[in-house]
């Protein structure tokens, strides 16, 4: 775990994955680029720099614009599909390259900072499946569900390319039910549903050992070689609340108090705070986050009393525990796992 | 709109031409050196203005009570115009008085005419105004074209279609729909890339809007797929147009390796919007799984 962890005005993106595509597919809708750029720190002959970077609030900036200038709802969807074929950025074609969908997932959590740092993963398996919950690690305010949109494109577009099959491939949403499905559907193919507990993909595990169609040994550690160099010029970064959530969650059963994680993260207790409203959560809600996503995670893997539970978590008591999870889901703990099991 | 006007016109010509046989008759040419030219200037000036608002209400509005009255007060404005330019040339004996009444009365009636009518065109274009305002929020709001083809989107589709579905059923005709869709499209954006994949989509969206009647109304569904809606239309016809734009597509497209398509037609007989555009796709689906079949037996 790297001490310093980015925000909003640090340049941990680069232009070439993602910028670049995302302002082809505007211009091609009718957009202008000056317009596009307008508000952002972003100049014209950057674009085409090989390392040219911005940072993120540049990009939040840049989502925003782009959804104002083109009324286009498929953009997240095709920027995902764009970014995973794009010759520029080695990492996805590594994906391509890898030997099935484990390698690939591997890969992309390993080098998750040349693409997709504002979000992070947190995989687990179970016993047919194999769950991967999409955390944001910093605060993307309203542009959250276009970023999901791309994540999840992207590795749906990787399964359909290389598996050509996503039978058994849901799609979880925390967002509610959109007026318009149709892009979902046309460009997802897959089950997918709303109003869930976390944003998260899970695949049968067979699909993630089946040989990918286009794998080749060499050209993946060719591709993987180009992936380190980037390393050198963009060090592994994590965002504020990844660090965060990291933190408490290898900390558990122990609760970090607030004045801890500022410690670790070499910030003072004040400049934790103010960075956190930034991001538009305290910290409080990220540890409640901690705990609840542990408990779910729990209860779907195996048999586990909720009294092991509430010591797991770091709760006086049972019935304590039992109060939280009833606040996060609905349900009580009985309930969720039969619920579970049921499905 | 010059032809709603025939009869108008012939009256103009006839009424005009009465003014100047009536003139001649009853006068007799000025001799050349008492004309008095900044005279005839400035009232051949005045009716040649006069003359041309006729033109233009006659070429730019349609037949009509307001229409009426903007006309015939002009004309009554020409006629008197008219003889006034001709008393320059003839001059009229005294005692006839039937000249100069004929000259300045005219005048100030086609006024009022042309001016009741002025009111009539203010209040037709306030309400046309409002009906435009009303509609152009519509587009607003929904924001229904797509960026990229310029063709209709998803929810314009879904609300036409519902409109024609209920519009047809009431005069029994038969509503058909046109549904097509791209072979493999991802594969070709993924060997040429995403913008020679937006650039097709647009170059195929401009060939359907040249291959298919003006009624037809042609909506981007979702990515790769198109709808076409062909109102008025049974289904057989319905089916030599899709077998028409599948041989126009073919000799438009061939020149590189350009994605096949498929066309389906099918006739609309669901009274929903929505389980129209379901039994479409279940079409399409059908459709592409025979191709795919056929492809595998060769």
């Amino acid at each position: 775990m790297p001490a310093r962890s980015f925000s909003y005005q640090d340049k941990v993106l680069l232009l070439q994955h993602g910028s670049t595509e995302l302002l082809a597919l505007a211009q091609r809708r009718g957009a202008l680029l000056h317009k596009l750029l307008s508000g952002t720190n972003i100049f014209e002959q950057d674009l085409h720099r090989p390392h040219g970077r911005l940072h993120h609030a540049d990009w939040l900036k840049l989502l925003q614009n782009c959804q104002q200038q083109v009324s286009s709802p498929e953009l997240p969807f095709l920027l995902g599909d764009a970014l995973l074929n794009s010759s520029y950025i080695s990492l996805c074609k590594s994906l391509q390259y890898a030997r099935n969908l484990r390698q690939a997932l591997t890969q992309l959590y390993y080098f998750r900072h040349q693409l997709f740092p504002g979000i992070f993963a947190k995989a687990y398996q179970t016993q047919q499946q194999l769950v991967i919950e999409l955390h944001p690690a910093l605060g993307f305010a309203n542009q959250h569900t276009f970023m999901l949109a791309t994540v999840f494109s992207l590795l749906v577009s990787l399964l359909k390319q290389q598996l050509g099959t996503l039978t058994g491939v849901t799609i979880r949403l925390q967002q509610d039910v959109p007026e318009n499905l149709l892009q979902q559907q046309f460009y997802w193919g897959c089950t997918v549903s709303f109003n869930q507990y976390c944003d998260s993909l899970s695949i049968p595990l067979p699909l993630c050992y089946q040989t990918f169609t286009d794998a080749d040994p060499v050209k993946f550690r060719a591709a993987k070689r180009t992936c380190l160099q980037l390393n050198r010029v963009l060090s592994p970064q994590r965002g504020l609340l990844e660090c965060i959530y990291t933190l408490q969650q290898r900390a558990l059963p122990v609760l970090l108090t607030q004045q801890h994680v500022a410690d670790a993260l070499g910030l003072s207790g004040s400049s934790l705070k103010r960075q956190l409203r930034q991001h538009h959560t305290n910290f409080a809600n990220l540890i409640d986050q901690v705990r609840r996503d542990a408990a779910r995670k729990v209860l779907q893997q195996g048999n586990c009393s909720n009294r092991q539970l509430a010591m797991m978590l770091g709760y006086s008591d049972e019935h304590n525990f039992r109060r939280a999870f009833k606040r996060w889901t609905g349900f009580i703990p009985s309930d969720y796992k039969s619920v579970f099991n049921f499905n | 709109m010059w032809r709603q006007h025939r009869y108008k016109m012939l009256l103009s010509a006839l009424l005009l031409l009465s003014g100047l046989l009536l003139a001649v008759n009853t006068g007799e040419a000025k001799a050349g050196n008492q004309f008095d030219w900044l005279d005839v200037l400035g009232e051949g000036t005045t009716l040649l203005v006069a003359c041309g608002w006729l033109g233009l209400i006659i070429s730019s509005r349609p037949t009509g009570r307001v229409t009426e009255w903007l006309y015939y007060g002009s004309l009554l404005l020409v006629y008197s115009y008219f003889l006034d330019l001709l008393d320059e040339f003839i001059r009229y004996p005294d005692h006839i008085r039937l000249m100069s009444w004929l000259e300045s009365l005219p005048a100030p009636v086609g006024m009022l005419v042309l001016t009741y009518g002025l009111v009539g065109w203010h209040r037709e274009q306030r309400a046309i105004n409002r009906q435009l305002r009303g509609r152009e929020l519509y587009l607003r709001d929904h924001q229904l074209i797509d960026p990229l083809t310029q063709l209709y989107g998803m929810e314009y589709l879904k609300a036409v279609l519902q409109r024609e579905i209920e519009l047809h059923q009431s005069q029994q005709s038969s509503l058909s729909m046109l549904v097509l869709d791209i072979n493999n499209f991802s594969g070709f954006n993924r060997r040429c890339g995403m913008a020679a994949g937006d650039a097709y989509l647009g170059r195929l969206s401009e060939l359907l809007t040249n291959q298919l009647r003006h009624s037809d109304v042609i909506c981007r569904y979702a990515g790769d797929r198109f709808i076409a809606l062909l109102p008025a239309t049974a289904l057989p016809q319905a089916q030599i147009m899709a077998q028409h734009l599948r041989q126009q597509l073919a000799q438009l497209t061939s020149h590189n390796d350009e994605p096949e398509l498929t066309i389906q037609a099918l006739a609309v007989q669901q009274s929903c919007a929505k389980t129209a555009l379901q039994s479409a796709d279940k079409a399409l689906a059908q459709a592409k799984a025979a191709t795919t079949l056929e492809l595998q037996r060769t």
